[in-house]
């Protein structure tokens, strides 16, 4: 499959915005990631296979500018890219509660990709903030993967949301003679 | 959804400039050994995993990045060990026998994962990072462009690393100017979720700003105009390093026998 | 033949006409200025000439613009990159993002189209040569000034050997030194080489340009010499003249002026059209 040289373009600096946006979550000690709104941008802009590849592509470039055990997310960051490209193709962007619904159904796939690397590379924790949650849930007793998983979807259904209505708000304020290079994006425009 | 991030870390590149004989070889053959390290971390008993990364941290010191490898691997394993410690040896209900510690019940078969998980992450986290650290990733893309690799491929993975350093400027100018508007970074929760938009926005408007015209500046100058390109300076190559790449791919499922046959 | 040839060409953004009927063709190393305001279309019709436009959705209403004798649409990219090269405004926006030092970014199009490593050095040579490059070889594209990233920018569009340049308002951000230094460059241009240089104000292109095309909303209101365009009705309203030119007209006005001597914004042609008058005078 061969992409339009607009869409690498897109592609290149959605993963810009991807570390960026991350960072400035950072600067204001927000205690989510939100390190995917350039993925989900790509995913409504330019299509599922566009936005898979940016997800897998920014976890490679993560590895290569800080952290190279970060880049065994990968599938995360793949299922995030085309799952925001699949809904934007039925139309899941089209408004902002529908907006909220495709952040949420992006939490809840993306999370259970994320458990078993989270459970079987890394034993279960991650060496962030959900490890005390994790953590707690064990000893309430939860077995291993319900704590992993439950730790983590509350989290990433936030963190997922919140990105997709930055992805649409961002998106909604585009001018049109940008969208207008990018067919895909008819499917989400009214 | 990452393993923790360091707070406040810049986005200057792990790659530590240097002429040893890391840097030196062909990154196509360092990427090789990555992928042998990566399989080996999964494959290898605690007995492996170990001295593999002790081995990757003492070649990775003689190329002159021990600085860079003793911050990588304490951020990242500091914090695995202690959620790992309270995790398994003291939460999940392993079977087998359990130990005291400093008063703490602890159980040994769950200390025993620790130690495959630490030797396991170890292993696979120096092995990358003796080809980050020794492999400009120019020197990477001239090797994938030398050897016919798809132009547009190359594409995403230079450009973010190229524009990463002025839009993290940027960011940063934004950050300045939105302060100086009365911006409070250290406020409530809600003044600072309410800053989000304000120094994100005017970021992303920029950044997709420039895409329509350096689309059409990579089209006017050729850009894919042939299925591959040529590249200045390519990365040395040489029929050992060829063998050894070889050599090194056909152990892979060696190794991956090896391992399966250890587990059983 | 005519190099480029814009023939009845029309063009609009979704509704918003910008260019109506607009004919001109460029000869091979023809040294040409588009003039007008903001909005007159003059981008637009640079975008148009350098093989941008049609683009997506975006096609012209009526019209076409042809490259010796051929329309952009039939041409393979390799040919298109040698016909054309285009630089705009904004310095940034014109480097490749795909290359990490000076050097490889002047390589980045001859590479593109696979040529022998040796040719690429010798275009690549030629280019640092031409644009003075040569101390900022290994530095990062991203990290340069922006005078110097326009410098590269033409210096990456002379590697891909076009047989026109065409200039979107290159000098737009530039400090007075930045811009001397811009069109002393220019000057050791190859002689073959067409320029079209796009504009807002008079100064920088009128000294490279022989011919100039004044653009007044998406029409081509004037297509003559320097000193027809001084004395255009219009000029003075859209740019406004400097202070010589000025001088000059208020003289002819006044029958003061030589009849044989143009009116020019060039200091020492105006003095020497004076010295016989002011000679005789005395």
């Amino acid at each position: 499959m061969k992409l339009e040289t607009k869409s690498l373009v897109l592609m290149a600096v959605a993963i810009v915005i991807n570390v960026v946006v991350g960072q400035i979550a950072v600067w204001i000690k927000l205690p989510l990631y939100v390190d995917a709104v350039g993925t989900v941008l790509v995913g409504i802009l330019a299509g599922p296979f566009a936005g898979a590849l940016t997800g897998v592509l920014t976890n490679l470039i993560w590895g290569l500018i800080s952290d190279p055990v970060a880049a065994a997310f990968f599938p995360v960051s793949l299922v995030i890219g085309a799952l925001a490209g699949i809904l934007a193709r039925m139309g899941w962007f089209k408004s902002v509660g529908m907006t909220v619904a495709a952040g949420a159904v992006i939490g809840v796939i993306s999370t259970i990709v994320a458990v078993p690397i989270i459970v079987y590379m890394f034993g279960g924790v991650t060496g962030a903030g959900t490890d005390f949650a994790t953590a707690y849930l064990l000893a309430v007793g939860q077995e291993l993967v319900q704590s992993v998983a439950i730790a983590n979807l509350v989290q990433n259904l936030a963190d997922k949301i919140l990105t997709c209505l930055i992805a649409w708000l961002i998106v909604k304020r585009l001018p049109m003679r940008f969208t207008s290079g990018f067919a895909f994006y008819g499917y989400t425009k009214a | 959804m990452a393993v923790a991030r360091p707070q406040g870390a810049d986005h200057a590149l792990l790659y530590v400039p240097g002429r040893s004989f890391l840097h030196r070889l062909n990154p196509l053959t360092k990427l090789t050994l990555v992928l042998w390290c990566a399989v080996a971390a999964f494959a290898l008993p605690p007995e492996g995993t170990i001295p593999l990364a002790l081995l990757s941290i003492l070649i990775g010191s003689f190329a002159g990045a021990g600085r860079v490898f003793a911050r990588r691997l304490a951020l990242t394993l500091l914090p695995l060990s202690v959620a790992l410690f309270v995790v398994h040896g003291m939460l999940v209900d392993h079977a087998g026998a359990r130990a005291s510690l400093l008063g703490l019940d602890l159980s040994r078969e769950g200390l025993a994962y620790m130690v495959r998980i630490l030797g396991r992450i170890a292993a696979l986290l120096s092995g990358s990072l003796l080809f980050v650290c020794t492999t400009h990733p120019s020197r990477l893309l001239k090797a994938l462009d030398a050897h016919r690799f798809s132009p547009g491929a190359a594409y995403v993975i230079a450009s973010p690393l190229l524009l990463l350093e002025p839009f993290t400027q940027r960011a940063k100018a934004i950050r300045e100017a939105q302060m100086a508007r009365g911006l409070d970074l250290e406020g409530s929760f809600m003044t600072r979720v309410k800053a989000f938009p304000a120094l994100l926005m005017p970021l992303v408007t920029l950044a997709l700003a420039d895409i329509d015209h350096r689309a059409q500046v990579l089209d006017g100058r050729g850009f894919r105009a042939m299925p591959h390109r040529t590249v200045l300076d390519a990365p040395a190559d040489s029929r050992q390093q060829r063998a050894v790449r070889w050599a090194v791919l056909v152990s892979i499922p060696v190794l991956i026998a090896g391992g399966v046959l250890w587990h059983l | 033949m005519a190099l480029i040839n814009v023939s009845g060409l029309s063009f609009a953004y979704e509704s918003t006409p910008v260019l109506q009927n607009v004919n001109l063709s460029v000869a091979p190393g023809e040294k040409l200025a588009i003039l007008g305001g903001n909005g007159s279309g003059k981008s637009t019709l640079a975008q148009w000439i350098a093989g941008w436009l049609p683009r997506g959705s975006y096609a012209a209403n009526a019209g076409e613009v042809t490259v010796e004798g051929q329309p952009w649409a039939e041409l393979d990219a390799a040919t298109r990159a040698g016909a054309v090269q285009f630089v705009g405004q904004v310095p940034m926006q014109q480097l490749s993002g795909f290359s990490f030092t000076v050097r490889d970014e002047i390589a980045f199009g001859p590479g593109n189209l696979a040529l022998p490593e040796a040719k690429i050095r010798a275009r690549v040579d030629a280019a640092v040569e031409i644009c003075n490059l040569g101390h900022l070889l290994d530095r990062d594209p991203f990290s340069l000034s922006g005078g110097e990233q326009q410098r590269l920018s033409i210096a990456a569009a002379l590697a891909m050997q076009p047989r026109a340049l065409v200039l979107d308002e290159p000098t737009g951000n530039f400090d007075p030194e930045s811009r001397e230094a811009l069109l002393a460059q220019l000057e050791k241009l190859p002689g073959a080489l067409a320029i079209v240089w796009c504009d807002v104000t008079l100064g920088a292109p009128l000294s490279v340009a022989e011919r100039v095309l004044l653009l007044d909303g998406g029409r081509i209101a004037y297509d003559g010499d320097v000193a027809g365009l001084l004395t255009h009705p219009r000029t003075a309203e859209i740019f406004g003249l400097p202070a010589v030119a000025q001088t000059a007209l208020m003289l002819r006005e006044r029958g003061l002026w030589p009849a044989e001597a143009p009116i020019s914004m060039d200091v020492g042609r105006v003095a020497s059209a004076l010295r016989p008058m002011l000679e005789s005078a005395r």
